[in-house]
């Protein structure tokens, strides 16, 4: 049964609050964020604006975990990010990862996930009800299109935002994580208490190597999962991995992981298990970006090791 | 506040309608803020069957705008009531004329301007982290000092600030859309000066510009009224100058501090061609007389009509529809502004005789762009509106509907497309016949006689010729917007003339904008069309180097993918970032660049930095190429599904440029590459400024990008 609009303004209207002009950052606040229910990996029900956003430096994104293409780069690029921002994560800056497969992922789920990609503190993986995750992705401007799958299609960035000043961007999960870092530390904070970076005028002069194709796809699209030489990560080590691997099956794993995994090929099954069941992602190189991605492997094989983002050998 | 597509209701819609929009926007608010303090509970709400089970407000009229109206009286649903307080202000005031900034001595600058950024420290702001920080935001060191600045030591200085809107003590005048209109806060619109009218600056060849910019905005970040960044960079759209004055979108400042640009005003090719100076065609014309002094270049290379506008990371789109947008003329002894002077060197184009050079008495820039604002009449934007924001108003010169007295003889007009999103397309409401002699910076090599303009994408300036001596004085012609849209994507539809006049389309900016005014001419017209004005470069002997591809839009081809991405050379699609370097020309060289959209229906229009190119081909081929194209360009529209194949010079100078789409919410969102002049194999670290200084962060480099 409907009640009239007006009864019901009337029953609000001792509440509600003169519109404050442009003035300030209210105008992305109570009023426009959904203060829908979230359930966090560990099964906690929170407010979205309330408990989430509300006086926060966040940043959020949309991921499944079922998802075989871009949702784990995304998570381990916030996993680097999460590392450089250190003691700051969990005090003044939150990361969330939110669900687009609520059903599924369920709060156990979520949890195996966050363990997986050894999430630290202040990263909240979040499900809930679809329509209530739908309300939030249409106000952050993520909702899938007309004509789009509603999971595999979703966007790859990262909403980036302060509540308190609200100030709102969107970043590529792609990004270096140092820049990432910088963005959220610094381009979306108060410039209080940071400690200073590198002096622009002692900037060393960059290494050849920065300019390596293969170099380059390793620490954007590698580097969040995979060290060489440095020990496990959220994948293995790859030091080594061209005299351990066939080249063949190297390749064909690098273009088409979640194939292999499909169909059950022994090896890509054996890592799926050691590694705590995250999933390689289909990073959709082509075969110039395999090849480049292999002759770097191969060039650090040869010369013996490698620092943990690429950069200790060059060619 | 609506985050979908700006769709407004249409121009026409009944005031019940319009009412209706404004109180669905309030209960909505309303009501969300009576859920967030317990005041209601979503139980009640659901009981009254105000919210779907789902959790979202209702479609339910009167309550939720986006639904459409039980007596809605067209079909496009309504994201945002129209801008309010505007009924009968159409062509009620006069349109204002861009303000000239001063232009002064390089001795009245204090401190005195120096090549390499001025790092004296002063205290910083605590809203800011407090401390000491530089007073320019430069990046220092020898990377960011202005090139070759003791070959082109600045002759004349402009000053501007960044600032909250207030009134302008030239005049007096507030800073209103229209007399009738509420005055915008100072956190509503920031801009040049503070000040309406939008500000214009005058350049010309042989005199090398300092400009000095000031950031005034408020050093607390959210004091924005909703949108806009504290931190700027100023890109000059499209000098030739080095990459330390491109206003590069990572090399901002902060309140308290300034940058200098250092505009040299060279002709392209200064080095190689003409570089002692003899030929007559290329000239700097003298303050008092009718003469010129001859200057080093290629005269072909010269250009007319800039902008310069922020560019600030992720915030473009924002800044600039807040005000942070200027115009920008360059005199030549081709283009000198007096139509006068009959030099057999002068294309003596509209502009008046009172002075040598730059007379604006016939020569007019017109700053087109679409706002919308809210209930207080304040400048409203939706920041997470990612397909592009729409505004309801069309503005000229900042002007809501305007009129504009003219002569009844030949006028030059400079438009500029200052829009976030919008596409436009011009013709005159009588359909009678323009003149284009100048397509985005350079003129055309001939002049285009059309009655339709093509459609004007985001940051393209057309420079026509309309000639007013064929009305009588007391006539009345308007110029017309043909181009529909119905989100930012792109346009919708192109009109006819008397679709768009009809005042049916659903597009409140569609139809006429501007109204002229004939009066009569008391002086004779000097002016002239010349049927070549300048001819293109001939690249001809120019052996290509190398030839690049950049695909723009969905990347990947297959799922997940992000939808604003660049896809180099076949490779992956990247998003923004720009410690990347994606391509690096040699200096020197010369380049063909393939530019595609990548689909979907969208149009970008892509601006490469730095470099004017010629369009070599549209989807392949030179035929496709209209006329009013075959000049030189530095914004290309691909159109849905389309490619343009460019060439391009690069000289003179080094450093980080970038390209990117201009619809600014496109290029927010990461459709935004950096490439590099290469001076050597080494790219240039990324500065990162703070308001303490400016740091580094790595720059990495594509292998094939040298």
């Amino acid at each position: 049964m409907r009640r009239d609009i007006s009864a019901l303004l009337a029953a609000a209207a001792p509440l509600v609050l003169m519109y404050a002009g442009p003035a300030g950052a209210a105008t992305w606040g109570a009023n426009y964020f959904p203060n829908v229910p979230l359930i966090t990996q560990d099964g906690k029900t929170v407010r979205f604006y309330d408990d989430l956003l509300k006086g926060k430096r966040v940043v959020i994104d949309f991921i499944y975990t079922k998802c075989g293409d871009s949702c784990p780069l995304e998570t381990a690029r916030l996993g680097q990010v999460h590392r450089l921002l250190g003691d700051r994560m969990g005090r003044d800056i939150f990361f969330y990862s939110i669900s687009i497969d609520p059903v599924r992922d369920t709060p156990a789920e979520l949890k195996a996930y966050a363990e997986s990609y050894r999430a630290g503190p202040g990263w909240l993986f979040l499900t809930g009800k679809k329509a209530d995750i739908e309300a939030i992705r249409k106000k952050l401007g993520q909702a899938a299109r007309a004509g789009e799958n509603e999971l595999t299609d979703h966007s790859t960035s990262f909403t980036i935002g302060n509540e308190a000043t609200g100030q709102w961007m969107r970043d590529s999960s792609t990004d270096d994580p140092h820049y990432l870092a910088a963005i959220i530390g610094d381009w979306m904070g108060d410039w209080k208490n940071r400690v200073p970076g590198q002096s622009y005028a002692d900037k060393p002069d960059l290494p050849a190597s920065a300019a390596d194709r293969g170099a380059n796809l390793f620490r954007t699209r590698c580097a969040a999962c995979h060290s060489i030489g440095e020990g496990d990560g959220v994948g293995p080590d790859l030091a080594g991995v061209t005299k351990l691997r066939k080249r063949d099956w190297l390749a064909a794993f690098i273009a088409l992981p979640n194939e292999m995994l499909a169909k059950q090929d022994p090896i890509a099954s054996a890592l799926f298990e050691q590694f705590r069941q995250v999933r390689m992602p289909n990073l959709r190189l082509g075969d110039v970006d395999v090849n480049a991605l292999l002759r770097y492997l191969e060039a650090q094989d040869a010369a013996g090791g490698g620092g943990k983002d690429g950069r200790r050998v060059s060619q | 506040m609506s985050s979908q597509p700006g769709f407004f209701l249409p121009s026409n819609a009944s005031r019940a309608r319009v009412k209706e929009a404004e109180g669905a926007r309030r209960n909505r608010l309303e009501i969300v803020k009576a859920l967030s303090h317990g005041a209601v509970s979503r139980r009640d709400l659901f009981k009254w069957g105000l919210v779907t089970g789902a959790g979202l407000l209702a479609p339910i009229h009167g309550l939720n705008p986006f639904v459409k109206s039980a007596y809605a009286d067209s079909n496009i649903p309504t994201g945002a009531p129209r801008s309010p307080g505007t009924a009968g202000l159409d062509f009620t005031q006069p349109m204002l004329r861009l303000e000239v900034l001063p232009r002064k001595p390089v001795s009245s600058l204090t401190p005195a301007p120096t090549a390499l950024s001025n790092q004296t420290l002063q205290t910083v702001d605590p809203a800011l982290g407090g401390g000491f920080g530089p007073i320019e935001g430069r990046p220092p060191g020898p990377d960011w000092a202005h090139q070759r600045f003791d070959l082109f030591p600045p002759q004349v200085a402009i000053e501007a600030t960044q600032e909250g809107a207030k009134t302008n003590p030239n005049g007096n005048i507030p800073f209103k859309f229209h007399s009738n209109l509420p005055a915008q806060g100072p956190l509503a619109m920031w801009t040049f000066n503070g000040t309406v009218p939008p500000k214009l600056v005058l350049g010309k060849y042989g005199q090398p510009l300092l400009f000095r910019h000031h950031n005034k905005l408020p050093a607390d970040v959210s004091q924005n009224g909703g949108f806009g960044r504290n931190t700027i960079s100023t890109h000059e759209h499209n000098g030739h100058h080095g990459a330390e004055n491109d206003g590069f979108t990572g090399a901002f400042f902060f309140p308290g501090q300034f940058y200098d640009y250092h505009w040299p005003i060279i002709l392209a090719g200064h080095d190689t061609i003409n570089p002692q100076g003899t030929d007559i065609m290329a000239g700097s014309p003298h303050d008092n007389d009718d003469g010129y002094d001859k200057v080093p270049g290629d005269w072909h290379e010269t250009m007319s009509t800039h902008w310069f506008h922020d560019h600030m990371f992720s915030f473009t789109a924002q800044n600039v529809y807040k005000g942070n947008a200027a115009m920008y003329n360059i005199y030549s002894a081709l283009d000198r502004g007096n139509e006068e002077i009959n030099d057999g060197v002068n294309l003596r184009l509209p502009s008046g005789t009172a002075l040598s050079w730059h007379n604006l008495d016939y020569d007019v820039n017109l700053m087109l762009a679409d706002k919308a604002w809210d209930q207080d009449g304040q400048l409203y934007f939706d920041i997470f509106n990612l397909d592009g924001f729409l505004g309801d108003a069309m503005t000229v010169n900042a002007c809501y509907y305007p009129f504009f007295e003219v002569e009844a003889r030949k006028y030059r007009f400079r438009i500029l497309n200052g829009s976030v999103s919008r596409f436009f397309k011009i013709a005159l409401s009588d359909g009678s016949p323009m003149i284009q002699i100048g397509n985005d910076g350079n003129l055309l090599p001939h002049p285009v006689v059309l009655t339709q303009l093509d459609e004007q994408g985001i940051a393209e300036r057309y420079d026509i010729v309309i000639d007013f001596s064929r009305y009588t004085p007391g006539q009345k012609v308007w110029m017309v917007n043909l181009c529909e849209h119905e989100d930012g994507k792109g346009p919708k539809d192109e009109l006819s003339l008397s679709q768009a006049l009809s005042g049916k389309s659903s597009d409140p900016c569609v139809g006429k904008f501007l109204e002229f005014r004939i009066i009569p001419s008391p002086r004779p017209d000097y002016s002239q069309v010349p049927a070549t004005l300048i001819p293109n470069p001939d690249l001809s002997n120019i052996p290509v180097v190398r030839e690049r591809t950049f695909e723009f839009g969905r990347s990947g081809g297959g799922s997940d993918s992000a939808p604003w991405t660049i896809k180099t050379d076949g490779g992956g699609g990247l998003a923004a970032d720009f410690s990347r370097v994606t391509a690096a020309p040699k200096a020197g060289s010369r380049e063909v660049w393939t530019l595609k959209n990548g689909g979907g229906g969208w149009d970008h229009p892509i601006h490469i930095h730095f470099e004017e190119g010629q369009i070599l081909a549209r989807n392949g081929s030179f035929n496709n190429v209209p006329a009013w194209e075959r000049g030189r360009k530095d914004v290309y529209r691909l159109k849905p599904g389309g490619s343009v194949t460019i060439t391009m010079q690069f000289r003179e100078f080094y450093g980080m440029f970038v390209e990117h789409c201009h619809n600014t919410q496109h290029e927010d969102h990461a459709m935004l590459l950096r490439w590099e002049l290469d001076r050597g194999l080494v790219p240039l670290p990324t500065p990162n400024p703070t308001p303490q200084g400016v740091e580094f962060i790595d720059t990495k480099a594509l292998k094939d990008a040298f």
